[in-house]
């Protein structure tokens, strides 16, 4: 998986390409809790992700409620079988995907 | 008739046959199917004494063949043996090839092979060509003479290896016309063949060579509508299987998705299957799973995709204390590997050290 950051006054902008599964979970949540400070809005943009596990959901699941705290999250750009599995796991409630 | 005991044949770079043991009655007509590799020609071969076994006995008709004191020439006269490339005397014309053996050897006069040997001709549909030479012959035509000289020895046993797999596609149907009514005579056959169909149609028993020996040995209904034993399954139902045994939490979980992905490649599988097929083993196997496994445990993984029903399941067997993954209290991983599911299964085994069974077939 590769993840490119962007920081625009107090957006960040992640761009995640590859596989968001079990071994590449952890390097995403590393990247994600080193760049929090002072960001209000983190969107995410998983136009050339390809795959989601359970394990990435937890890493969103956990960003999810930094950003609650102190701003909001937004996912964009979701392919439709990434889609299904936000849906089939009640995370299409609790995400705010556009 | 046929008796075979612990036989093996083993030649320096493989042992085809490590322990075969089958008895095999008069009037039996035995189709061995398998993989290639197997040692189906091996075993007919062995019948004959065509290649020497390594370890067995071999009993015909209670004469022990593989005893050196045995006088095999006789033994084969009551065998005959049809081969893949027909081996006819291409300086003999179709008559002398199939008159040659019964003169030399069963000491019939010339009158009485010469007659007989055209009564043989016009079984096999070929009285026509008496006096023509082999090379004019289709490879169909050959086959035919071959059988009718087999014929001529009056076997009680004719062992056929590979009788059509050198043939044009077209020719096949006559050879295996020839063969059926041999075995409607009530002799003793027994068939290597590759073609399912007439192994099936022809044959009240079918043996399945594989692992070393025959591995399944069932009626034709046994062996090709409902096949026990797994390798047996995965033959009959062109079954392509990647398989892995997992020992260690820490194996090397990218390197399988990689070698998943090829396995799909490979075989046509769609990639939006092979897709929730990986999604299905992240999930159940290593979020559910691997966390609930002792220290030291084995798990053996199969992906089994059936070419013809264009279907893919995977099959996990575990050892330890019996667990069944649906019961994880992780509720996320089973919904995504339900979701790609159509149906997730889960058995208690003991079997080959596994204690239990999961049966997923993929979406």
């Amino acid at each position: 998986m590769t993840i490119e950051k962007n920081l625009n006054g107090t957006e960040l902008s992640v761009i995640l390409a590859g596989r968001l599964d079990t071994t590449t979970a952890p390097q995403l949540d590393t990247e994600l809790r080193e760049s929090y400070d002072g960001v209000k809005t983190l969107v995410l943009d998983f136009a050339a992700l390809e795959y989601l596990s359970s394990a990435g959901l937890r890493v969103l699941l956990a960003a999810q409620k930094v950003m609650n705290k102190q701003g909001e999250m937004i996912i964009r750009n979701v392919n439709e079988t990434i889609r299904e599995i936000f849906e089939v796991t009640g995370f299409v409630d609790i995400l705010t995907i556009e | 008739m046929i008796k075979i005991s612990h036989l093996k044949k083993e030649y320096p770079s493989a042992t085809p046959l490590r322990d075969v043991n089958v008895e095999i009655h008069k009037g039996d007509v035995i189709s061995i199917i398998g993989p290639s590799g197997t040692g189906k020609s091996t075993l007919i071969r062995c019948i004959n004494m065509l290649e020497t076994p390594t370890a067995g006995e071999i009993w015909v008709d209670g004469e022990c063949i593989t005893d050196k004191k045995c006088n095999i020439n006789k033994i084969r006269q009551k065998m005959g043996m049809v081969f893949q490339s027909f081996n006819l005397f291409n300086h003999m014309n179709v008559i002398e090839n199939i008159m040659a053996a019964p003169v030399d050897l069963l000491g019939k006069s010339k009158q009485e092979a010469y007659d007989k040997g055209i009564e043989l001709l016009r079984t096999v549909g070929l009285a026509d060509k008496a006096f023509n030479y082999p090379d004019v012959l289709s490879g169909g035509q050959k086959q035919r003479v071959a059988i009718a000289r087999t014929l001529a020895m009056e076997p009680e046993i004719i062992l056929l290896d590979e009788p059509t797999s050198a043939l044009d596609p077209t020719m096949v149907g006559e050879v295996q016309a020839v063969i059926k009514d041999l075995a409607k005579k009530g002799l003793t056959l027994m068939i290597v063949t590759h073609e399912m169909r007439f192994a099936r149609e022809i044959a009240n028993r079918v043996f399945y060579m594989d692992d070393g020996g025959v591995y399944e040995d069932g009626t034709p209904e046994q062996i090709f509508d409902n096949p026990q034993r797994e390798r047996t399954i995965r033959f009959i139902k062109h079954l392509k299987v990647f398989e892995k045994l997992i020992t260690s939490k820490d194996f090397d979980f990218i390197g399988f998705n990689t070698e998943l992905e090829e396995f799909g490649r490979r075989n046509q599988v769609p990639q939006k299957t092979i897709y929730r097929g990986g999604s299905v083993f992240e999930e159940l196997v290593m979020q559910c799973l691997l966390p609930n496994l002792e220290k030291e445990f084995h798990l053996n993984i199969a992906f089994e995709y059936a070419q013809g029903t264009e279907t893919l399941s995977m099959s996990l067997k575990y050892d330890g204390a019996h667990f069944d993954v649906r019961n994880t209290p992780n509720i996320v991983s089973l919904a995504i590997a339900e979701n790609a599911s159509e149906s997730i299964e889960y058995t208690e085994m003991d079997a080959d050290g596994f204690t239990n069974l999961v049966s997923v077939k993929i979406k």
